[in-house]
């Protein structure tokens, strides 16, 4: 299964809704990371709103995932992670989710929007191909 | 009494070069330029062979570097390893030369058997062949090695982007001593222009694995034992995720795709941006 990455302005959007298989992990990765070179994005948000169950694998895709991201110089911010899941991810282990997290959707593109700006990244002002 | 050689040497000298000569010509300079220098160098080189072998047989055949026909062969197994020459022609060559004499031996005297004369022969041109091989190959390597050191010399520039900003554009493999090199080279701008960023282009960098990791690790961490602060751009997403997947974290590092979003987040770093003009120039 493809996961559709959304492209907001400067941000790109992706829900992950089911557990991923290796190829589909593997998959969205390389998807993710070259709509994110491709379009030079400032941020990603990964919602995982849709999963009720988080196990170790998934962690470390979605950490990897971030960490891949933040490689290619944009901010990432996990959002809509359930409470049932928060708890069994801390008794896993701490930090077993290293990226911010932010309760929903529009926190995480509030968290991410001011992050941008306090980066003050200047490079698009007066840019044709915004 | 003559020895089969000697009788070769003095009588059939002329027409044996010159069907060596012959066959050099039709079989290896085909499709070289043929200087007529090399031509004078191979009729020496035909005469000092000749000589040693008119000599005295010796059971242990083993050519002396020093010695004329040692010195004759080296200088010519050298220049064609200049030129880049095929090492087989440069071997093959010399055999084509023992095929003729054994030849031209064999037909000296139809009655006589002349097995050890060719015995002789082959012990002579074993020599020949192996100390022409080990001079091809010493003089290749030397190439080599002079060759990667003028490379290393070219593709580490370091070069001054703005005021206190520098830029390092990595191109090619990096390995332990190209990555030594790098940093000193990067150490000393860093020093001399007071750069408090350092942009590490990573874009002509073809293969990210663990060893170029930590070499980069080494360089980022001494650049900032200085005081400059290091973006590193240019990681291609297929870098990213092979660096992910390795479980390298460049931690408190900053990264951007791309060397326009570094030279940006440079410039930031040090109170300054790319701003549009208010009026245009005329062009």
């Amino acid at each position: 299964m493809r996961i559709p990455i959304l492209r907001l302005e400067r941000i790109l959007l992706v829900s992950i809704q089911v557990d991923l298989t290796d190829n589909d992990a593997m998959q969205f990765q390389s998807d993710l990371v070259e709509r994110v070179a491709e379009i030079e994005a400032l941020g990603v948000a990964i919602d995982i709103t849709a999963l009720d169950v988080v196990d170790s694998y998934m962690a470390r895709v979605i950490n990897d995932t971030a960490n891949m991201v933040r490689l290619l110089g944009a901010e990432v911010v996990i959002c809509g992670i359930q409470p049932f899941v928060a708890l069994t991810l801390i008794e896993m282990g701490r930090g077993l989710l290293g990226a911010d997290c932010a309760f929903n959707l529009s926190q995480a593109l509030e968290m991410l929007k001011r992050r941008i700006a306090e980066r003050g990244d200047t490079r698009f002002i007066g840019d044709e191909d915004v | 009494m003559n020895t089969a050689f000697q009788r070769l040497q003095h009588d059939q000298r002329a027409e044996l070069l010159a069907d060596w000569l012959q066959h050099l010509t039709t079989t290896f300079d085909r499709h070289h330029a043929h200087p007529s220098s090399l031509d004078i160098q191979r009729e020496v080189l035909f005469n000092a062979i000749l000589a040693t072998l008119a000599g005295v047989p010796s059971d242990d055949f083993r050519l002396d570097p020093e010695s004329e026909l040692g010195r004759h062969l080296s200088r010519l197994i050298a220049e064609q390893a200049r030129q880049l020459a095929n090492p087989a022609d440069s071997i093959g060559s010399l055999l084509a030369l023992k095929s003729i004499l054994a030849r031209a031996l064999i037909a000296l005297d139809a009655e006589s058997p002349v097995i050890d004369e060719l015995l002789w022969l082959d012990r002579v041109f074993d020599g020949l062949s192996l100390f022409a091989f080990k001079s091809f190959v010493d003089i290749r390597e030397r190439l080599i090695a002079e060759q990667s050191l003028s490379l290393l010399e070219l593709s580490t520039p370091v070069l001054r982007v703005w005021h206190q900003v520098l830029l390092l554009p990595l191109v090619g493999v990096i390995d332990t001593q190209r990555a030594r090199q790098v940093t000193e080279r990067l150490l000393e701008s860093i020093a001399q222009y007071e750069a408090r960023v350092t942009i590490l282009d990573l874009t002509g960098v073809p293969v990210l694995d663990t060893s170029v990791a930590q070499h980069l690790m080494k360089t980022i961490d001494a650049a900032r034992l200085l005081g400059t602060r290091i973006v590193m751009t240019g990681i291609s997403p297929e870098g990213a995720q092979t660096l992910t997947k390795l479980g390298i974290r460049f931690a408190d590092v900053i990264s951007r795709a791309t060397l326009r979003a570094g030279i940006a987040e440079a410039l930031l770093i040090v109170g300054r941006r790319i701003a549009p003009l208010n009026e245009e120039r005329p062009a």
